[in-house]
């Protein structure tokens, strides 16, 4: 009896390594994923707030198996001329290969740059944070942050993760006052902390792939999931269900119904981070 | 209404041009323009890929963005992977296991719309190459302005009074598959499924400039083959 359920547990380990599509498919026939998840429910997602404290401000964030921690540090810089106000807001997504096998040593892979890009174009083109909030003295010295956003457990799903991160770092981000003095040095008064930056919207990212065989799409994927299906789609929603960003490509299966059950998908997801992310940051 | 470039209607495209099998040493070549808005793509392939790279059951699609000045930037690591990803569906990878298929894009010229130029113009060189394909890709863009008007394949002076940008790629298949969203800026589920439909019916243009393109080419060549 007991000789027969380990050679049954080694036969489906051996399975799902041989023939990973035709495991996951079997479990998606039955609707639920290989680790007991609904096809739409999104993995236990858990924020702790100023994780680093030596950084000006920090949050970790934890979407099922992935981690990923934001920390930010601000250094005075000077401000470009033609926007004299404006102070600078830097994100960089590090992937390195302590999160997982398929990251390698070296410059950052695409998938970072990728993600760090798409983190950037979204903070500058949908009007979230006030960067001239981040202002010393005009045309003197501003704030220039650096958000360095660090995976340290990849299971997938590390835009949706890495954007939580940032957004909760940015809500916990402290600066001391500062003061441009007549020999133009920069005096910072740490002992007088301001929280400069006001968020205008909350975005809030959800990621959904979709199988071609059965077509399914499933929110939240994991790391074998998104190898396993090469179509994904991303959502950035603000809390007041106006659509940010909109990315999906990878295959042909997805059509507007498709996409509008993910806005909605969507939408209940902005819901609940927002009430989560309130919770954290009354605590 | 009328746009900054002469242009009378808000779904009016700019005109197109393209020429194909341009260079010589590449397998598959072609230019495409969307009226000022030029790009150059190759094809190389099917050919040696790298071991890090190989896939024992299909071909390794690698796009590569080159930008009209100065070094590639993370912007264009975000262009390389999404035409990767739009493209690579439409192609039938699995004919041509432990290859590599090279594309590289060149921007000549940018004036709004890069990410729908080049996708076009990749289509039409894996044409050129002559690649087991099982669909078209085409692509257009559309913005909403801050008066809220959708606007088609805008240029680089609409893109900065625009509130949201939407790139769309589609298949020409029966069903019209979209393979492609990419869309930024503030917008309503509305807006967005508007530019979905406007793109859908513009992109169906596009295809068919491709084809009378292609057409045009292979008479040519006929023609000159009668003739020597």
């Amino acid at each position: 009896m007991t000789e027969n359920q380990v050679a049954s547990s080694f036969s489906f380990k051996i399975f799902e390594r041989i023939k990973p599509d035709e495991y996951f498919r079997r479990f998606i026939e039955e609707n639920v994923r290989p680790d007991g998840r609904a096809l739409h429910t999104f993995r236990p997602t858990s924020i702790r707030q100023g994780a680093i404290t030596t950084a000006n401000g920090s949050a970790m964030v934890r979407i099922g198996g992935t981690t990923v921690v934001c920390g930010i540090k601000a250094e005075v810089a000077e401000p470009r001329v033609d926007r004299p106000k404006d102070g600078f807001l830097v994100p960089n997504v590090e992937l390195s290969p302590i999160c997982s096998a398929n990251f390698r040593p070296g410059p950052p892979s695409e998938q970072a740059q990728v993600n760090a890009e798409i983190i950037n174009q979204v903070l500058i083109n949908c009007d979230i944070v006030d960067l001239s909030e981040l202002c010393i003295d005009e045309g003197k010295a501003v704030w220039s942050l650096y958000a360095d956003i660090v995976c340290i457990n990849y299971d997938g799903n590390i835009l949706d993760a890495s954007f939580l991160a940032l957004l909760c770092a940015l809500k916990d981000l402290s600066l001391p006052t500062a003061e441009v003095l007549p020999s133009s040095i920069v005096q910072a008064n740490s002992s007088m902390m301001i929280k400069p930056l006001k968020l205008r919207r909350l975005p809030i990212s959800s990621t959904f792939c979709i199988f071609a065989n059965p077509k399914v799409t499933l929110s939240d994927p994991t790391d074998s999931e998104e190898n396993l299906s090469k179509e994904t789609v991303s959502i950035i929603l603000d809390t007041d269900g106006k659509i940010l960003y909109v990315h999906k490509s990878g295959g042909a299966m997805c059509d507007a119904e498709m996409m509008k059950s993910c806005f909605s998908r969507a939408n209940e997801r902005a819901a609940e981070l927002n009430e989560l992310i309130e919770r954290t940051s009354s605590q | 209404m009328k746009r900054s470039d002469g242009r009378t209607e808000p779904s009016q495209l700019r005109a197109f041009a393209a020429s194909q099998s341009l260079l010589n040493r590449a397998d598959g070549s072609a230019k495409f323009s969307f009226g000022e808005s030029t790009v150059i793509a190759s094809v190389v392939g099917p050919a040696e890929v790298k071991i890090r790279d190989e896939k024992m059951d299909e071909a390794t699609v690698e796009v590569i963005v080159r930008p009209a000045v100065g070094f590639p930037s993370t912007k264009d690591k975000l262009l390389e992977r999404a035409l990767r990803q739009t493209v690579e569906p439409t192609i039938l990878a699995g004919m041509m296991p432990r290859t590599l298929i090279q594309i590289v894009v060149q921007i000549v010229q940018e004036d709004g719309n890069m990410l729908s130029t080049a996708v076009n113009a990749i289509s039409l060189a894996m044409l050129d190459a002559g690649l087991p394909m099982n669909s078209l890709a085409a692509a257009v863009s559309a913005i909403i302005d801050q008066e809220g008007n959708l606007l088609l394949d805008p240029n680089s002076k609409e893109l900065e009074n625009a509130s949201s940008v939407h790139t769309f790629a589609f298949d020409n298949t029966t069903s019209y598959n979209l393979l492609l969203s990419h869309c930024i800026g503030t917008y309503s589920q509305e807006q967005y499924l508007d530019c979905l439909d406007a793109c859908k019916h513009a992109s169906e243009r596009v295809h068919s400039f491709i084809r009378t393109a292609v057409e045009k080419r292979i008479e040519k060549e006929y023609q000159q083959l009668q003739s020597s």
